[in-house]
């Protein structure tokens, strides 16, 4: 090789091994993930990601209350996101688990106790004891912040409520000629007398993306004192009354007072079968009158919770909330950001922005908010009698409810029970053996 | 240039030698393998090929560490061996899915594959407004699936939806589309053979349109019939496209996602339950991310087995 075409080999060499070099550090760079930049607040600021909790006007709004925090001395200020509620899992997990998630958010109501079992959830207990002494901490509603509560401290804080209640069309019941029910038998006779117009009175979903089917089930375990864990927090689902709530359903299927269609309804099927007026009763959340709309939005009421054949009350309430990560720029900062804004939150309740019930008495008893008889008597009889996922056993959330809330498992055993394919028994059976599993 | 000599150069030009010789004569010297130029070239490659693995290879071994592994989305967990490819494999519903995302495979393939044949053979002849039609077919291939999944819905979720009323009208009295289990799977299978047909029609198209129209005309001076000429000519003259498309929609349909997960959810009681679906589920919902990773690993082994024996077909059609 001439001393000319080696010169030339090397400045090619050279110029490669630069480049080869910053291709490589950029790589490296971009998958490491974490450094400064991935803490929850971006640098100086403080990531605050909320979810789409209510119609449009929700999240700008949201955001205006984010904004409006004037942070004291040092701590950071808050930089607003929303997270669509698609692939909303995915979201979180990819970026908790790359250190560039946020340092405050909400999300599903059973995230914070997933998060929590992999230690990346910073606990609310200090939070919560500096709430004793503003107010904040006695002005929840009752159970809330127990239902928070896990071995290690509070995972997270109460933000609204997501409630499974019964609601009935009057317009309905009045053609039929009867009364809303009280009880179970009562609703037997109710239903009978609906499908005597060609009316469904147990109207739910549980096609793709709608879990409503599942928290009904659940609803009626609870209705009749029993429920999927036990107070050891272990699935305990073929239980004597488990066994009698699922039978009860079952009744109504096979009488017809359910949809057969309801197996695979989504939650757009289900709500043209309300504004169809194909359903005369039903099953959904705190906002089902809001979202059906139209002539049969003022139609739909709010029915009394039911007393089970032992004289049970009892339903599935989901206390949807905000958690802190240990992933922030600081931890202070977290606690005060999120004291501004649950001081500062009311708006968007009493601008109707159909964010889910609010957790606290203060927003509860504002004029706006009591102006809706539904969601009044829904926090003044539901939230009461309420449960959550770790019913029987406990009233606190724990990581082993994200087993039952919205997986393949419940789904299955609900399209079982509303199609009537098993006994109350087996389809538990069944359940339990996958939730073992 | 003599007969013989242009077949000896074509035989010549076949073995990879120039027509004009017998090339450069074999260096009788060992060749460098490093030699400054190799070096160089393998240099600017290098990038391409440290790309190509950090977005390929690197998910994929990720992938399979993490089905050897009791991890969820978050952290890796522990190495557990086989132990989820048992699970999966010793699971009755994983069989259900397999036997499902087989039919589902098999109607996508072959129903599209026939509908778009049938329609690429029509729409060889000329027609009134035959680009407008050819256009209106490709709908189903170019709206985006969520579209196409909630049109479906609207048709035939409900009893009030237009289908069940036809049904009723027709006296089959309420046919239960999505809840019925075997109608749900049979509507899944529809909605594939709907969604993909365009693109057969397309393959089939481009295929038919490379052949010869005076190999037809011989054929039909010979006397040859229109089923004659399907089977002995069209068939064969298209078959490595056909190899091809049947392959490509083989891939599609296994993988294929949003039809079955927007459209039914994978029920009732999974009866339209695909193994991705499965896998998604898995891994999303239940958070078990190593079964849910050894599910698509399955998928991936068989899929490597259908495309390898598929494409030995199109290679044979090439011999031959």
């Amino acid at each position: 090789m001439s001393m000319r075409a080696s010169k030339a080999a090397l400045s090619r060499r050279g110029f490669l091994g630069v480049a080869g070099g910053t291709a490589a550090a950029g790589a490296l760079a971009a998958c490491s993930g974490g450094g400064s930049g991935g803490g929850g607040g971006g640098g100086d600021t403080l990531k605050f990601w909320n979810m789409p909790w209510g119609g449009t006007e929700f999240n700008p709004r949201d955001k205006e209350i984010t904004e409006a925090y004037a942070p004291e001395g040092d701590l950071p200020a808050a930089v607003y996101q929303e997270i669509q509620w698609a692939n909303f899992t995915q979201t979180f997990s990819s970026a908790v688990a790359s250190n560039t998630g946020p340092a405050v958010s909400s999300g599903g109501g059973t995230q914070a106790f997933l998060f929590e079992s992999q230690g990346k959830i910073a606990y609310a207990d200090d939070l919560l004891e500096s709430w004793k002494s503003n107010g904040l901490y006695d002005d929840f509603l009752p159970g809330l912040i127990d239902a928070m509560k896990v071995e290690g401290g509070y995972a997270a804080v109460p933000y609204n409520l997501d409630m499974r209640v019964m609601w009935y069309n009057t317009t309905l019941l009045d053609q039929a000629g009867v009364e809303p029910p009280t009880d179970w038998p009562s609703y037997l006779e109710v239903s009978e007398a609906l499908k005597g117009i060609g009316v469904y009175s147990f109207g739910v979903g549980a096609g793709s993306g709608s879990f409503t089917g599942s928290h009904i089930m659940t609803s009626f375990m609870i209705n009749n004192g029993g429920g999927l864990f036990n107070a050891d927090q272990e699935p305990d689902c073929v239980t004597d009354a488990n066994i009698e709530a699922m039978e009860f359903v079952l009744e109504m299927v096979a009488k017809g007072y359910v949809d057969p269609g309801s197996v695979t309804y989504t939650s757009d099927n289900v709500q043209t079968q309300w504004k169809d007026r194909r359903f005369g009763m039903g099953w959904d959340g705190a906002g089902l009158a809001a979202n059906v709309g139209g002539d049969v939005a003022a139609e739909l009421t709010v029915n009394s919770p039911l007393v089970g054949p032992h004289g049970d009350q009892g339903a599935l309430y989901f206390p949807n909330n905000i958690m802190m990560y240990t992933n922030t720029p600081s931890q202070e900062g977290s606690e005060a950001f999120l004291t501004y804004y649950y001081q500062n939150m009311a708006p968007l309740w009493t601008e109707h922005t159909g964010i889910g019930l609010p957790p606290l008495r203060s927003i509860a008893e504002t004029p706006e908010f009591q102006s809706d008889a539904n969601a009044v008597k829904i926090i003044e009889e539901w939230q009461p009698i309420s449960r959550t996922w770790g019913a029987p056993g406990s009233d606190a959330l724990f990581l082993g409810v994200t087993d039952v809330d919205g997986t393949p498992a419940m789904g299955t055993f609900t399209q079982t029970i509303l199609s009537g394919a098993a006994t109350a028994e087996e389809a538990l059976t069944t359940l339990q053996q996958a939730l073992e599993g | 240039m003599s007969t013989d000599s242009v077949a000896q150069s074509l035989r010549r030009a076949r073995s990879g030698l120039g027509v004009g010789g017998a090339g450069r004569p074999p260096d009788a010297r060992p060749k460098r393998v490093l030699s400054p130029r190799n070096v160089t070239m393998l240099a600017l490659v290098l990038p391409s090929i440290l790309l190509v693995l950090l977005l390929n290879a690197y998910p994929v071994l990720y992938a399979g560490v993490q089905s050897v592994r009791d991890g969820d989305l978050i952290a890796a967990g522990d190495f557990v061996g086989l132990a989820n490819y048992e699970a999966v494999l010793t699971d009755p519903v994983f069989w259900q899915a397999a036997r499902f995302t087989l039919v589902f495979t098999l109607v996508g393939v072959f129903g599209s594959w026939a509908m778009g044949m049938g329609l690429a053979l029509l729409l060889r002849h000329r027609i009134p407004a035959g680009g407008v039609f050819k256009v209106l077919l490709l709908l189903p291939w170019v709206v985006p699936v969520v579209v196409s999944a909630t049109s479906w819905n609207w048709l035939v979720a409900t009893p009030q939806s237009p289908l069940p009323i036809l049904a009723d009208a027709l006296g089959f009295g309420r046919v239960l589309f999505l809840a019925n289990p075997l109608l749900a799977q049979i509507t899944v299978c529809i909605f594939k053979v709907w969604i993909s047909f365009p693109f057969m029609m397309m393959m089939m198209g481009a295929a038919l349109a490379s052949v010869d129209q005076n190999v037809y005309e011989a054929a039909r001076v010979d006397g040859a019939s229109g089923t004659q000429l399907l089977r002995t000519m069209t068939l064969p003259l298209t078959a490595k496209s056909t190899y091809i498309s049947w392959i490509l929609m083989t891939i599609f349909c296994v993988n294929d996602f949003p039809t079955v997960f927007l459209l039914t959810g994978g029920g009732p009681v999974n009866a339209t339950q695909t193994l991705v679906v499965q896998a998604y589920r898995t891994v999303f919902l239940d958070f078990e991310t190593g079964p849910g990773v050894a599910i698509a690993f399955l998928m991936t082994v068989v899929l490597v087995v259908i495309s390898v024996i598929l494409y030995r077909r199109v290679r044979k059609v090439d011999i031959e």
